[in-house]
């Protein structure tokens, strides 16, 4: 089974208190952006324009695999935590499993019925544009 | 604070370090992000959440008032408990949540000024650490419907040509943009504002710091600018009623209109309703 489908198992059987507990411990897992992607993040390239959180990510494809980097600001945690939630589910998969990952996530983790579809709103943005990237950047490959 | 019209109704992040073990006192902290809370917190706070705790999560309603009750007496709040509401995003789910408490009638509730940003801004500690009080039997005095609007309510007060203030964007207002900017659409099916509403965007009642402008500064936004006369009748709208509620705040407390209705419907009810009447520039 693919991480994601993992992560998916895991949220799906939360309750509302787990659900919150294991998103504040993403949000806190997030890995430093490296120093090669600061310059860029800085200059305010990369950003996710349609989520008003300051979101950044640095996608590439190397040998197969998904090469993925993300910063978000630590004022905004439950975005911060699904962001570090896809780079755990993502960094270093096979392509074909980010390309084939469920188009509503969201939902299959029950975040919108946990959180309340007002907040969802970003992170379905950073989502897709997770996804696109990962196709531009295995098309171009 | 001593201009506004009921200063009683804002404290300051340093009035809050004082009564931080004050048994009179509970604070209450409430964010638009779910987590920000845990992250950490004023000593001694409790989290309410707008979407969790607030709403109905069936009907588009707030929780009824035993299940109010209920969610009081589960943070320790009493009849006679003075309610400290802060949050993030200067005080914008804070005043919602304010105007909540209100709706169910509870009488002692207040902001603190500047809300969580001030309080990180002034280096003022917070903890991770999640208070537990004894549990009280709070009883909620009654709905006081006469902060809330519904949508024939507002068909009413369009016949009396009485004032609107739409809080939304610029864009919203006009019609070019049917959501928030930066959000995506969220279900209105056409974009404009009621007939007659005058724009004021919620956050140019705040301060870059996230404190509350001064009465001569928010006079004369609303009243020299906007036209508001001292005893207007006045409805606030957003898209779902919370940006509103911190317009509602400022109008009711702040400036001391005697009579100003949230509409929670907002956008989302009246751009879809059939036949509404709209109006577009």
């Amino acid at each position: 089974m693919s991480r994601i489908q993992d992560i998916i198992e895991l949220f799906s059987e939360a309750d509302y208190q787990a659900t919150l507990g294991m998103l504040l411990d993403y949000s806190e897992s997030l890995p430093p952006l490296p120093e090669e992607f600061r310059e860029a993040r800085d200059a305010g390239f990369n950003r996710v324009a349609e989520c008003e959180t300051p979101v950044f990510v640095f996608v590439g494809v190397k040998n197969g695999a998904v090469d993925i980097h993300a910063d978000v600001a630590r004022e905004s945690p439950t975005v911060r935590g699904f962001v570090s939630l896809l780079v755990d589910a993502f960094d270093g998969a096979p392509v074909e499993e980010v390309l084939s990952a469920p188009e509503n996530l969201i939902h299959n983790l029950r975040l919108d019925s946990k959180l309340g579809t007002r907040r969802m709103y970003g992170l379905s943005a950073v989502y897709s544009r997770i996804k696109n990237e990962v196709k531009k950047a295995s098309d171009s490959a | 604070m001593a201009d506004y019209v009921h200063p009683e109704a804002l404290v300051s992040t340093e009035w809050v370090s004082e009564h931080l073990k004050d048994p009179s006192v509970r604070i209450v902290e409430s964010d638009e992000d779910v987590l920000l809370y845990d992250t950490g917190h004023i000593e001694g706070s409790v989290k309410i959440d707008w979407q969790a705790d607030l709403q109905d999560q069936t009907v588009r309603d707030y929780i009824d008032k035993v299940r109010f009750e209920k969610l009081l007496s589960e943070k320790g709040i009493a009849n006679d408990t003075t309610i400290v509401f802060y949050g993030d995003r200067n005080n914008w789910w804070a005043c919602y949540a304010f105007w909540v408490f209100k709706l169910f009638g509870h009488e002692k509730c207040v902001v603190m000024n500047g809300g969580r940003q001030k309080w990180v801004e002034e280096g003022r500690p917070l903890t991770k650490e999640v208070p537990s009080y004894p549990k009280t039997s709070y009883k909620s005095p009654g709905i006081d419907a006469s902060i809330r609007a519904f949508r024939d309510d507002v068909v009413k007060h369009l016949d009396g040509k009485k004032p609107l203030i739409d809080v939304r964007s610029p864009k919203e207002f006009t019609g070019e943009l049917l959501h928030m900017e930066a959000y995506p659409q969220e279900g209105a099916l056409r974009g404009g504002h009621i007939p007659g509403a005058k724009n004021v965007p919620w956050a140019t009642a705040a301060r870059e710091d996230g404190t509350f402008k001064s009465a001569d500064e928010l006079r004369g936004i609303y009243i020299e600018d906007k036209g508001l006369k001292e005893g207007d009748d006045v409805i606030a709208y957003c898209r779902i009623g919370e940006r509103s509620s911190h317009t509602w705040f400022v109008l009711t407390y702040l400036l001391g209109f005697g009579k100003v209705r949230n509409y929670d419907g907002s956008w989302t009810e009246w751009g879809n309703l059939v036949k509404a009447p709209i109006e577009k520039p």
